[in-house]
Parts: structure tokens; sequence; C-alpha cells
């Protein structure tokens, strides 16, 4: 009969197709880690002085490589906020910035690194304007998962 | 029997080619399939009569339009039924009523699209007005993605792009009234600018479909026909009414249209309001950061949207030509808490104090055309020319952040709106013109299309830069009947294409790694010269239960201005997005085939595909950041690598008994990356597989209404683990949707009702190909959906 035929037929495609779907060797979906907990600094709610310098130091970690980390300054005078953590550390009032606090700086990790503790000075100048700030960390691993850590900090 | 109507067939095939009108043939019977002779048939509203013969045939000769069939016969009641003719030959089968059974109306079964099915290699479904007005969603690919191998990419409950099989932006062409339609493509948070209530058919293609519609249609083309024109000598009117319950949703579509005998206009209103729609949610987290939702509502998602059209032409046996006039506007909020990904901290107050309000950011998108189609017919020579004009104007409104080193306070000498994010001004002008010949049992097209692109942008934060495109393509393609089950195809295709980008340099100063500051280069003039020659081979073969058909071709793609010269941070998603000036055009190679049976109570369809790139031009997020130009972000690079495809949709249909049916609806896609950096990943925004169940009760006769129905559809979408970097691991779901309707008469009116509950359990669940996947954002809640249809004669018959 030749619809049984093209059952069979339909079948055959329909099998065929599906073993096509091989597993294929292990791929990394996932994204590394960014730890400021115990001795990481800046924390949330952080509070750092004009006019000195300060250690930023995190354990940043990955399952197969981490890639490199970017830490961005910025102010939050105007609330604008994209802090991943989850209290505010009381915001005060918003304000005009004249002259506030911006640092942009990637760090490279060296390569093959699965952990790194990286600790970097960083110094504020006394000029800036003081207030609530935003210290983003983004960190990426070998295949390009990024994470992202958005914390408050005040600068007095 | 079956063998005359093949034969009939194969005669209208031809004798459409020649003359401008197309042959409705039908054939009458009683209730146990008896034809029924010397039947009397008018067409209402037209000087055409018709008697059918002892086999009880008949058959009229007409041009395009929408047509009244009515039926009087001594002992049968009288009905009358509507048809359409499109371009092609119609099919009827009239059943009869006698007075002494149950009312058993007439059914009228169009096969116009079966047909165009059989003939056509390429995978083809048609979807109509009642489809539309059956699933309406909220945009046109929303409606649109309840088809297997069709999902969308959405923001919102208004906006959303076609994904044909996994593949979408500048890979699917959505082609209206014959002319393609350029919008944004490339940004994943731009929906595509068309009215559903104006999309009277809708053609979609999967797979490759370039020969015809130029580069870009490498996944497949969504074609959106030119409404119907009016019957000779009608006159009359249409009134839409819709509402919606997640989103507040209400609006109204309203159609004119009056045609003597060869001058005709018909002219459309849209209009659409809504508010913020609901998730089943009181709590969001994007990244770790809680968002509390007011009574459910996303903050900031509600939009308007009018639609303008107006249709008017001239139409004679041999010659027509029709312009087609139209603007459609809308303005739609971006989620508030979080543009793209990042969150932000919001005035809850202020946004919960309305949910209709539309405050940043936002977005106002006006799309602007003016087409005109004409065709001639002489001897053996179909002729068509289509001419284009449109204007796009994108504007993306936000609070002025001073990303990266920005100054903190927007300076006053910048003339650019403290406001304005983005701006993008499209001008498009286009041409296709094509020559069907009838030569034997050949039936050849050729064909030539041009464009001509002026690309603007403007606003304080940059992306891509302005541009200009111009190409030219030819083609040719041949069916080639050779008997009455073979039919084979073979299509070529030549382009040439040149972009010209344009330099742009930054507003504001960058500190460079010395400490000095300047102001960056973010484009130099660019300018690329392209050209590529496709071609495209397949099969059908038709039986009487069993359709087969194959195409195996090659397509391609030039790169769009954003993957060659994108330079610049995109805040929405964290990213230095940078182009890459030496891309080649993309090359596609795409086999697909179908197998259908049918069988009596059941049909069923298999259709599968293969798809292979050698250079798929893809977003690459790196692991590096980017210090100078990418102001401390992710360096995302547009990079080139091999891929490989398959997948394929299963449609099983069951007649249960006369009112009830059952259909499964399935599709698969896998994508690999088979070099590159992601080698062994997947493709962005590849949809998982899912299983779409419906049964469906027709009842012959409800509340003295014959069109009355209930469906239910139950959807099962799987897991999605195959992901690729920034992409998230989406969670399975399964959802329920019920849609009802039927027909009434308000006096001497018809009034259709059609009402949808969408996500009847309020379900929670993602989308992996939401914009919004990334941050969490669940899909909207339960939805009723309303929509009220009621057309007007004004002519009295």
């Amino acid at each position: 009969m030749k619809t049984k035929q093209l059952c069979i037929a339909l079948l055959a495609v329909t099998a065929a197709f599906s073993a096509c779907k091989k597993d294929s060797e292990e791929i990394d979906t996932v994204y590394p880690t960014i730890d400021l907990t115990g001795t990481g600094f800046p924390q949330q709610c952080s509070m750092i002085k004009r006019g000195e310098k300060f250690i930023f130091k995190a354990k940043l970690s990955d399952n197969v490589e981490l890639g490199s980390v970017s830490i961005d300054v910025h102010h939050n005078f105007d609330h604008h906020n994209h802090s991943t953590e989850v209290n505010d550390c009381g915001l005060s009032a918003v304000k005009q910035a004249l002259k506030p606090f911006l640092l942009i700086k990637d760090f490279p990790i060296p390569i093959g690194q699965k952990t790194y503790e990286i600790a970097r000075e960083v110094s504020v100048p006394a000029d800036v304007d003081a207030g609530d700030y935003h210290f983003l960390i983004r960190l990426t691993d070998k295949t390009g998962w990024q994470t992202l850590k958005g914390i408050s900090i005040k600068i007095n | 029997m079956k063998k005359i109507m093949m034969l009939w067939f194969s005669t209208f095939f031809c004798c459409g080619l020649f003359a401008q009108t197309y042959p409705l043939n039908g054939i009458v019977t009683d209730d146990f399939h008896r034809p029924l002779a010397g039947i009397n048939l008018k067409l209402n509203n037209t000087n055409y009569f018709a008697l059918s013969d002892s086999l009880g045939r008949f058959a009229f000769q007409l041009s395009n339009g929408r047509y009244e069939v009515q039926v009087n016969a001594i002992g049968y009641y009288a009905a009358r039924n509507q048809v359409v003719v499109d371009g092609k030959a119609v099919q009827l089968v009239l059943k009869l009523a006698p007075y002494s059974h149950l009312l058993n109306e007439v059914t009228i079964k169009s096969k116009a699209g079966d047909d165009h099915r059989k003939e056509e290699s390429l995978n083809v479904e048609l979807v109509k007005a009642d489809f539309i007005q059956r699933n309406l969603g909220g945009s046109l690919m929303n409606t649109l993605q309840r088809l297997p191998g069709i999902k969308t990419i959405g923001i919102g409950s208004g906006q959303s792009k076609p994904l044909i099989r996994g593949l979408g932006f500048n890979r699917v062409v959505v082609v209206d009234k014959g002319i393609k339609h350029e919008g944004q493509q490339w940004g994943a948070d731009h929906g595509l600018e068309i009215d559903q209530f104006a999309a009277e058919e809708v053609e979609l293609i999967k797979g490759a479909a370039s020969f015809v519609y130029g580069a870009d249609a490498i996944g497949g083309a969504i074609n959106i026909k030119a409404p119907t024109l009016p019957a000779p000598n009608s006159f009359g009117a249409d009134v839409n009414l819709i509402g919606k319950t997640n989103n507040g949703l209400y609006g109204t579509s309203v159609r004119l249209f009056q045609r003597k005998k060869k001058l005709f206009f018909d002219s459309r209103f849209t209009y659409q309001n809504y508010g913020d729609y609901h998730v089943p949610a009181d709590t969001l987290y994007v990244y770790d950061f809680a968002v509390a939702l007011h009574k459910n509502y996303l903050r900031n998602t509600a939009g308007r949207e009018t639609g303008i059209h107006f249709n008017s032409g001239y139409v004679s046996e041999k010659f027509k030509t029709v312009f087609h006039l139209s603007n459609s506007y809308s303005k739609s909020g971006f989620f508030a808490n979080a543009h793209g990904l990042e969150p932000r901290r919001v005035d809850a107050d202020l946004h919960d104090a309305s949910a209709r309000d539309i405050l940043m950011p936002y977005q106002q998108v006006n799309h602007f055309k003016l087409i005109n189609r004409s065709s001639w017919i002489a001897k053996h020579h179909q002729l068509e020319l289509e001419l284009g004009y449109q204007h796009n104007f994108r504007q993306e409104y936000n609070h002025y952040v001073n990303h990266g080193y920005m100054p903190p306070v927007y300076p006053a000498s910048i003339n650019i709106p403290i406001d304005l994010e983005r701006e993008f001004d499209k001008q498009v002008y286009a041409f296709h013109a094509k020559d069907q010949m009838a030569l034997g049992k050949h039936v050849l097209q050729v064909g030539i299309n041009g464009e001509l692109q002026d690309n603007v942008i403007n606003g304080w934060s940059f992306l891509v830069p302005a541009f200009k495109q111009k190409a030219l393509g030819a083609y040719a393609y041949d069916k080639f009947r050779l008997n009455d089950r073979l039919l084979l195809h073979g299509a070529i295709r030549y382009d040439v294409a040149q972009l010209n980008l344009f330099s742009y340099t930054d507003w504001f100063f960058s500190e460079t790694a010395s400490g000095s500051v300047e102001r960056l280069v973010r484009a130099d003039n660019l300018s690329r010269n392209f050209n590529s020659f496709v071609w495209s081979v397949g099969v059908n073969y038709n039986q009487d239960l069993f359709e087969f058909k194959a195409n195996v071709g090659k397509s391609f793609r030039i790169p769009i201005a954003k993957e060659l010269g994108a330079n610049g941070v995109n805040y929405h998603y964290f990213s230095y997005e940078k182009g890459n000036r030496t891309l080649n055009p993309e090359q596609s190679y795409q086999a697909d085939f179908s197998i259908a049976l049918n069988s009596g109570n059941w049909t069923a369809k298999l259709s599968p595909f293969f798809n292979y790139f050698p250079n798929y031009i893809y977003l690459n997020p790196s692991a590096v950041h980017d210090y100078f130009y990418g102001a401390g972000n992710q360096v995302f690079e547009y990079a080139e690598s091999e891929v490989n495809r398959y997948g394929g949709e299963v449609q099983v249909k069951y007649q249960l008994s006369p009112q009830l049916t059952a259909e499964v609806l399935a599709e698969y896609l896998y994508a690999e990356q088979l070099s590159g950096d992601k080698k062994g990943y997947t493709l962005p925004f590849s949809s998982p597989a899912s299983a779409l169940f419906n049964v469906t009760y027709a009842p012959e006769k409800l509340w003295g209404s014959s069109a009355a129905y209930f469906s239910l559809d139950y959807r099962i979408t799987s897991v999605q683990n195959h992901i690729v970097p920034p992409e998230r691991k989406t969670a399975g779901y399964s959802l329920f949707n019920f849609q009802a309707g039927t027909q009434i008469r308000m006096g001497s009116h018809p009034l259709n009702i059609s009402a949808q509950l969408q996500n009847i359990f309020n379900t929670r669940y993602l989308n992996h190909t939401s914009f919004y996947r990334l941050i969490g954002l669940p899909e909207q809640g339960r939805n009723l959906v309303l929509s009220l249809k009621m057309p007007f004669n004004f002519n009295h018959q």
C-alpha cells in the first residue's frame, strides 16, 4: 500500500533528523564570580576619603579561565543608580555635579587563571566633589561571559 | 472526475496569465455529495449569473475583488457566501441543505491557497484576515507566531520583529505591497512598523527566498499582500473594535471603500492606546536589585499607535495602477526600572500615578510609505512595476546620563536635545519591475529591483554611523510544468551594492592613555562594493493524497552598516560594540523539504531543513574590556564563523467529526558554530523546541450562526540550554490559550465577534527570545482580548 510506504518514508526522515542531534563536547556556560566578602574592598556603602588612596581588592574566579576586569567609578548625585546591591546606603539629596570623580580602568588578568585576587591601588584627588558614587566592577571570562557588580559608595 | 478537475486547474492557471480575469469554478451538490443541476447562482452587486450544468458545475470569469455568491434553489435553503478573487483561480464546493433537513448552510471552500502551495517549491504558508482576527496578538508578528517555525523577538506588549526558524533581524525580509519594508531591523528593541488590521493576506516563506526578494531574505520572507480590490460598484465600510484586559488596550480600525467600475478608493484608520502591561509577579530582580512592581504593572510599558492608509487607483481589463499611501506612528515606553540591562532608580510615585502615561525612557517611530503598483497584460506577458518611497524616523528619548567620559553636566552649547539619546532617520527609494511570460510549459519570470537609502543619525549616544546605500539586482525564474504531477523550478540572481559610511566624531572629550584629552573619531568614511550571484532549484511532486517539495539554493546578504561601522557603547547591554570594516557578504546554502499526506480525515506535513553558512556574521562578546573607545566596557566585536543549522516543523491535523478537529504543530531548531571564537556554541536567539496542541469545536449551528468556533491551544516550550554569551538558560513552560467567536446579525448587518483568553492560568514564564530576557522580565500574564468586526454595505441591492 502506497500510503504505508509513505508513512515509513516520513518516519525514516524524522528519525534521520533526530539522529543528527549529537551531544557536542562540553561548552562553558558558567558566569565568572566577583567576591568582595571578607577582605574585599570597597564593599556596599564603603566610605572613601578624598585625597587618599585605597586598594581595590576582590576575589575573582571562573570555572574555566578568567578574562579581564574593569572598574568604573562615577557619581550618582542624580540618583540614576545602577547598583546591583539591595540596600541603598541612605542617599544624600540630589545635587549638581561640579567636579565629580571619574575613573575608568581595565586590568588584564594573567593568562590561564581560574582564580585571581586582584589588589590595585586607586588614588582619589582631594579636589573632587564629595557625595554618592557608584563603583562598577565588570568581570569577563575567556569565553566572553560577563558578570557585573555595582556598588554604592560614599566619598567624603 | 479528479482528472477533469486537474485539467481544469491547469487550464485556469494558463488562462490567468493572459487575461486580467480569473475563473471562479465550482460544483453544487446536496448533502450526499450528489451534483445538483440547474441551480441558479448569482453574484450580488454584479450582473453575473450562472446555472449549474448536469454535473453540478458552474463557472464565472472575474476580475480581482471580493464577491458574494448567492444561491436560490427550490427545495433548498437560500444561502450567501463571501469569496475573494486575488490573482488566482478559485474553486468552490457548494453544499445545499434541503428544507427537510436540519439547516445546513452552504460551505465554500477556497482551494486557491492549496494550489499556490502545490506550485511553489519553497515552504509557504498563507494567513488570511480571519486568522489574524482569531489570534490577534500585540503586533502582526506576535499574531503570526502561532505558526510553526515562526517566533518573534519582542519588547513590551506592542512591538516585535519576526524570527523565521531562528533567523531574524536583517536575515528576514518583510515585503509590504511588493516593496521591501525598511525600518531599523538590526535592533532587538525595535518593532516592525506594520498595522495588522490593514493586513488581509500574509504569505510566509520559510527558508531562503533570496532570488525574488533580494539579498537579506536568507532566513525567509514575510509578504504582506496588497489588499484585494473592492468589487465593482461596491461602496462599503468595516468597523473593528478591539479591547485587551492585560494592558488596558482599546482601539479601533475603520475602513471605508468604494469602487465604480474602473476607479476605486480604499481607506483605513487605526488607533490603539494601551497602558502598562501586567506580569504574574510583584517583585523582579534586575541583577540582585529588587524591583517592587506596583500592582504587578511593568512600569512605563504603555504605548499609542496610529495607522492611516489610503489606496486608490484605476483598474481595467489589461491595465491596473494603484497608489498605496500609509503612515504608521507609535510611541511606547521602555521598562523604567532598567534601560536595556542597566538597572535604574526611578521615581516610583511618578510612574505609578498612572498606568497609561509614557515617561522616559521611550521611543517614538513614524513610518511613511508611498507605493505605486502597476500591471499590464499583453498577449503572453504580464508586466508589473512597483515604485516606493519610505521614510522611517525613529527617536529614543531618555534622561541624560553621563556614561563613560561624557561630561557630568550636559553642555548648553551642544545642539542635540538633552533628552534625545538616539535618532535614526532613513529614507528609501525602491523599484521592482518584472515580466512574467508563458512559454508553452514554461512560465518565465524576469525582474530587476533597485534601492537607494539615505541614513542620518542624531542623539548624544553613538552606535551606528550615518550611511548611504545603493543596490541593484536582476533575476530570472523559470517554472517548468513537466506533467500534471511534476513541476521543476530554477532561478538565478545577480546583485551589486555599494555602501558608504560617513565619519563621526564624539561631541565630548575622552581621556587618553597618556592623560591628555581628545574627541574620539569613532567612524571614518568607508566605501565598500559588493556583488553576488545566487541560485536556487526546486521540485514539486503532487499526487492525489501526497505532496512532496524540495528546494536547494544559495543566498547572500551584504553586511549592514552596524556590522561594518559600529563603534560605540550600547548601554542597553553594557557592551562596546565594534564593527569590522572587512566583513564579506554573508553566504548561506539551504535545503528545504516538505512531505504532506492528505488522507480523508488526516493531514500531516513534515518540513525539515538544513542550512550551512560558511561565514555567519554575528556580534561576538570577547574576554577583553576597552578602556578608550569602550569606556571600560566589554568588547563585542562583529566576527564571521562557519555555522550549521537544521530543524523543521511537523503539522498533523485530524478531523474527529465534522465539528471537531485536533491539531498538533511542532517545531525544532538546532544551530552550531563550527569555527571561530564561539566554536561549539549555538547562535544568539535560538528559539527552543515547542509544540502546540489544539482542539477546535465548530458547531454546525449555534444561536443561529454557522460561524461559531471554540478553540483551545496548549503550547509546551522546552528548556533552552543551548546558549551563547551573553544569553541565559531559559526554563521550559506551558501555556493555555482559548479562542472563541461567532457571527451574529444586528438587523441586516453581520457582526463578527472574536474573543481570546491568553495565558489562562496566569503562568509566569520567560521568553528566550525577548529583549527583556537578560534581566529576567516575565512575559504578559492573563489577557482577555475582545474584537468586534462589522461590515457595512451602502449599496442597496
